[in-house]
């Protein structure tokens, strides 16, 4: 058996392995590398001994800067942003390259309650023995205090307000008090936490102030340019070939930058010449998207197909993507298709396929 | 004797601070500082009260100030530094580089040169744009792994704390390396001359047997300037090479700001952040923690809460950057993605403000009063006098009764102002009607000084530079509608002298143009101003004629105009129809009107033409009693007939009516026939045309409303038009008696 996605740590363990081995900067307590190896893990690079490091993040190197810097002073980092801009995705690395693990994951919902986030009671056992530090089930961020980890929150403003607000004294104070047992565990040096949360979505809770104040704030943006959009899809998609195992071959370049046009096109509300104005969907059309329309079409053209990409093999999820919204998104999309895909000489298969499909 | 040559960065802090060390351990008895000869004259006023930097030195050519070239200073300048430290010292302070009147008299000639090769290229060609010099210090920067030649001397000049000697030694080495390896840049030719003359200034001071020379001037010159005396022959022939000129130059200290500071002028390119070097320069210690309090005090005054915490924050995470970017220092970069981070949310946006009022700042300079000025602020200044204005901060009223001579020529000089876009006087519109009346705000900031003389090379007086303004605009205009506004804007300023000038260009641009919407646009302003002619004293007959020609222009074409043109285009088009009819009315010829009425009758009867303009046309040609009553049943019932599609209708009523309502209730037989078509509509047409209805009438008065509701609730009007019996008391001739000034009142007024 093997799992379906590997760990951070797994895939890229060569690389980090390297870093490691070449790192001439000073390393804080608690870290594995230094904090300049850790920017490099991130943004790629060759290393003294010629080893590539492939990006893990491409886009402003400052951004990543900020982030690796706020880890070593004793702040929290938030990574804030629109869905898929690769919080999460940013969120596992950073906390790899610092501390070689990344499994301290609190997943905030809506229903996530505070026991999940500071500490939960083994009943049978409170039962039989009362109130003792045996009886305590200690949550991932309790034991990254403890061992001075970092704990991820993914969704922080999914979780609800109150619950948001047990973080506080941990982040400022460093120390959880467990009144039950008179105790309280205090944080060991290296100790941090990372969250990720969303701007822009149905049924978020804002931060409250004394929570923002708690973190430092970075706001991944969507990419800058097409080249630098194509480039994130590339490499992410290839790396998804070899995890999922698909027989198709390395997508052709043309249909990516094609998909990555639409998806830019519509998000931007205005094509790429600049020469047309664009409704844009209600649903964000963001690179992560993209990501996942490439894969399903290679999934498509590798079971049903001849394994190579077509424009067909797209079509089908791309108007998934795009039409969330079955009334407005279908209208942006049918004047879309209409007035700009269709005018497009090259585009003309395209056009057909998304066509069939309604 | 000695020379020193110390290298410096200009507007860079770090080299002001070790200028100052250098200067107080050197102790020079004359100091030489990079800037054109003529501006030594001004330099004694350095260190006077009233002379607070962000100031310039401005030196302008005294005949043609259009040429000038401006030489800012900040506190932290070097070359400030130098200049306050020879004043003090009381010791001898000269500029030295190429004369300023030379280096216009070489412009000149280059300028020439382009034209006389751009008419030998036929002028066509695009030249390709000459490649912009690449600063040889960013070559080194780049193989030091540095993204700029900024960052690069930053990194090792701004924030060092060695010994000054040692600290002007190594820029010395570093530029004499780079200029050994033979880097050429575009700027070399006219380096040669410059540093030539350099030479030679020094050369003279030590003839005057100065026995301490310590030269200040911009890092690159610095190896160039030590052997003088291995140049002698070569410079002797740069020399002589040189243009003869006899322009006679003046230098000015004017006013300045940190945004200008930020702009490219005589000492190479700005600066990206002016209040920012001013905190380094000023403050003596922990500037970083001091900067971001000011940081957070700027928050707080936009109503953004941040708490010392933020600050606390905000500098222990642009130390970690800094040290993350292997920086000995935290420099500005480091500083806002801090900022920006733990006080703003990340959010880019809020660090706007500390961009404008910090980084950039806004400080502005001042000047001596008894300091020379240039003739256009001069020129200013004497009409304030004159007319008795005063520059106030707070805002003041000037309310002008334009039949007392005084307050006709302040409009004037306002009018002028106006064209020289200077923000002092705002026009308000007057509470009481009438053409003699005139209302302005004014409100002076120190800033609209510069402004001023921005304009100064536009002429020497304000009359003449507004004029300069108004002939610049009207030579790049390419529509008769901008030269028409320009024409309407001259006349209240009073310049009369290029009139001719916007004349003719309108001659021109119509004899080519095909724009007949432009030609609408403009005609109605020509009109009104035509009708000044004999107000003003000018002679406008030109205008007359060229209205005319413009006239026929738009009789011929305008009926194919119309043709075709969608909703949107065709409602521009009716207004303008509209307002030309009415301007015409004004011009009140009789043969004019009567080729005007050809054309609308023409428009009327063409296939393709929007049931707006139609509609529009129709109106016109009935308020202007063209049709006969039968003609105008007929025209009108063949609009509404119900045949037609009723989004037609809606349109032509829309045009018909044009945006009253009174029309329906004073014509019974049109109320009639428009009051049966509605009743022939359907519910279901109806409710479609109600959006197209309501926009038209949704426009009238109230009361006009109200009463064509009232009017609706009789239906059909059946009796004939009430006619007053005739009062036997009526006396016909004293009701004539008021006619003219009724007539008088009805006439509009532009």
């Amino acid at each position: 058996m093997e799992t379906l996605r590997q760990s951070a740590a797994e895939q890229f363990s060569e690389e980090l392995e390297n870093l490691k081995k070449q790192d001439s900067g000073k390393v804080p307590a608690g870290w594995q590398m230094s904090p300049q190896s850790v920017v490099t893990y991130l943004m790629g690079g060759k290393l003294k001994n010629n080893f590539e490091i492939s990006p893990k993040y491409i886009g402003d190197r400052r951004l990543m800067e900020v982030a690796v810097a706020t880890l070593t002073t004793d702040r929290a980092l938030l990574l804030y942003g629109i869905p898929g801009t690769g919080k999460s995705w940013v969120s596992e690395h950073i906390t790899t390259a610092v501390t070689g693990d990344a499994s301290l994951l609190i997943q905030g919902t809506a229903g996530l309650g505070e026991e999940a986030i500071r500490y939960g009671w083994n009943y049978a056992k409170l039962l039989a023995e009362g109130p003792t530090e045996s009886a305590l089930v200690i949550t991932p961020l309790m034991r990254a205090m403890k061992t001075g980890a970092i704990a991820r929150i993914e969704e922080l403003t999914r979780i609800s307000a109150d619950v948001q607000d047990t973080l506080i004294t941990v982040l400022s104070e460093k120390i959880m008090p467990i009144p039950e047992l008179s105790m309280e565990v205090r944080a060991n040096k290296g100790f941090n936490v990372v969250a990720t949360a969303n701007n822009r979505d149905k049924g978020v809770n804002e931060l409250s102030s004394a929570l923002k104040r708690r973190f430092n704030t970075v706001i991944l943006p969507t990419p800058n340019t097409a080249a630098e959009e194509i480039n994130i899809v590339k490499t992410r998609v290839a790396s998804s070939i070899k995890s999922l195992e698909l027989p198709a071959e390395v997508p052709s370049l043309k249909e990516i930058e094609r998909i990555v046009q639409i998806f830019r096109e519509l998000r931007h509300g205005v094509t790429t010449d600049g020469r047309t104005k664009l409704k844009s969907p209600t649903s964000t059309v963001s690179t992560a998207e993209a990501i996942s329309v490439v894969n399903n079409g290679l999934s498509l053209a590798a079971h049903f197909g001849n394994g190579e990409l077509t424009a067909y093999d797209v079509a089908s999820s791309l108007v998934g993507a795009i039409v969330k919204d079955p009334v407005q998104d279908a209208v942006v999309w049918k004047e879309y298709l209409e007035t700009v895909v269709k005018t497009r000489e090259d585009w003309k298969d395209i056009y057909r396929a998304c066509k069939e499909i309604g | 004797m000695s020379i020193h040559i110390l290298g410096i960065r200009h507007h860079g802090v770090g080299s002001a601070k070790q200028l100052k060390n250098e200067l107080e351990r050197l102790q020079p008895d004359i100091i030489l500082v990079e800037g054109p000869p003529e501006i030594t004259e001004v330099f004694t006023y350095v260190g006077e009260k009233a002379l607070q930097p962000p100031v310039a030195i401005m030196v302008y050519n005294s005949v043609d100030p259009k040429e000038s070239t401006f030489y800012p200073f900040a506190s932290y300048s070097p070359e400030w530094v130098a200049i306050s430290h020879a004043n003090k010292n009381k010791i001898p302070v000269r500029a030295l580089d190429l004369p300023a009147a030379i280096s216009f008299e070489k412009a000149r000639i280059q300028s020439e040169n382009k034209k006389e090769e751009a008419e030998d290229a036929n002028s066509e060609i695009d030249k390709p744009l000459p490649i912009i010099p690449q600063d040889p210090i960013s070559i080194l920067a780049e193989t030091d792994g540095f993204s700029s030649g900024e960052a690069w001397w930053e990194h090792h000049f701004e924030y060092n704390t060695i010994e000054s000697e040692a600290h002007f030694k190594s820029v010395y080495h570093v530029m004499n390396a780079l200029r050994e390896e033979g880097l050429k840049s575009s700027l070399d030719d006219e380096n040669v001359a410059r540093e030539a003359y350099m030479r030679q200034i020094i050369t003279e001071a030590r003839n005057e047997m100065y026995e301490n020379i310590v030269v200040v001037c911009g890092a690159w010159h610095a190896p160039a300037l030590t052997d003088v005396d291995s140049y002698v022959k070569e410079d002797r022939k740069t020399l002589k090479q040189l243009p003869k000129t006899k322009i006679k130059t003046i230098a000015t200290w004017i006013p300045w700001t940190n945004k200008r500071l930020s702009m490219a002028s005589g000492y190479g390119a700005g600066i990206y952040s002016p209040g920012w070097y001013n905190h380094l320069w000023v403050t003596e210690e922990d500037t970083e923690i001091n900067w971001l309090t000011k940081v957070a005090e700027t928050f707080r005054a936009n109503k953004i809460d941040t708490s010392t915490a933020h600050v606390i924050e905000s500098f222990k995470l642009a130390r970690s950057l800094a040290a993350i970017r292997n920086k000995h220092f935290v420099s500005l970069s480091e500083m806002n993605d801090a900022i920006r981070s733990v006080m703003c949310m990340g959010d880019e946006i809020l660090l706007d403000y500390v961009n404008k009022e910090l980084i950039i700042g806004n400080a502005l300079g001042t000047v001596p009063n008894d300091i020379p000025k240039m003739p256009l602020q001069e020129d200013f200044e004497i009409n304030l006098k004159q007319l008795r204005l005063k520059l106030t901060a707070d805002p003041k009223i000037y309310q002008l009764d334009l039949r007392k001579e005084l307050d006709q020529n302040r409009s004037t000089f306002f009018h002028r102002l106006e064209l020289l876009n200077l923000n002092w006087l705002v026009r308000r519109s007057s509470r009481t009607k009438g053409t003699f009346k005139e209302t302005w705000e004014a409100q002076w900031s120190p800033d609209m000084m510069i402004a001023l003389i921005d304009n100064g090379f536009l002429g020497n007086t304000v009359e003449a530079a507004a004029q300069a303004v108004v002939v610049n605009e009207c030579i790049n205009a390419k529509k008769i509608e901008t030269i028409a506004t320009l024409l309407q804007k001259s006349i209240p300023a009073e310049l009369f002298e290029d009139l001719h000038i916007l004349i003719s260009r309108i001659n021109e641009i119509a004899s080519i143009s095909v724009d007949i919407l432009d030609l609408l646009k403009a005609l109605p302003n020509l009109i009104n101003i035509s009708r000044y002619g004999d107000v003003r004293n000018s002679d406008l007959s030109v205008l007359n004629h060229i209205v005319q020609q413009l006239l026929i222009k738009v009789n011929t074409s305008l009926a194919n105009a119309c043709y075709g043109l969608d909703e949107e285009n065709s409602s521009a088009m009716f207004e303008e129809i509209s307002k030309l009819n009415h301007a015409i009315g004004i011009y009140d010829d009789a043969e004019i009107e009567a080729e005007w009425f050809a054309t609308l009758h023409k428009i009327l009867h063409k296939d393709g033409v929007h049931p707006i303009i139609i509609g529009c046309v129709c109106r016109l040609l009935l308020d202007g009693q063209q049709f006969t009553d039968e003609v105008a049943d007929q025209h009108i019932s063949y609009a509404l007939s119900i045949n037609n599609l009723p989004e037609t209708v809606a349109a032509w009523l829309q045009g018909f009516l044009k945006g009253s309502g009174m029309i329906l209730i004073y014509d019974n037989r049109l109320w009639n026939l428009i009051y049966t078509w509605v009743s022939t509509l359907n519910k279901e047409t109806f409710i479609e045309l109600l959006p197209m209805l309501r926009r038209s009438f949704s426009n009238f008065e109230f009361s006009e409303r109200r009463q064509i509701g009232e009017k609706a609730k009789e239906g059909i009007i059946t009796e004939k038009t009430t006619k007053t019996t005739l009062d036997s008391n009526f006396d016909e001739d004293l009701a004539n008696s008021i006619l003219p000034t009724i007539a008088h009142f009805l006439t509009p007024q532009s």
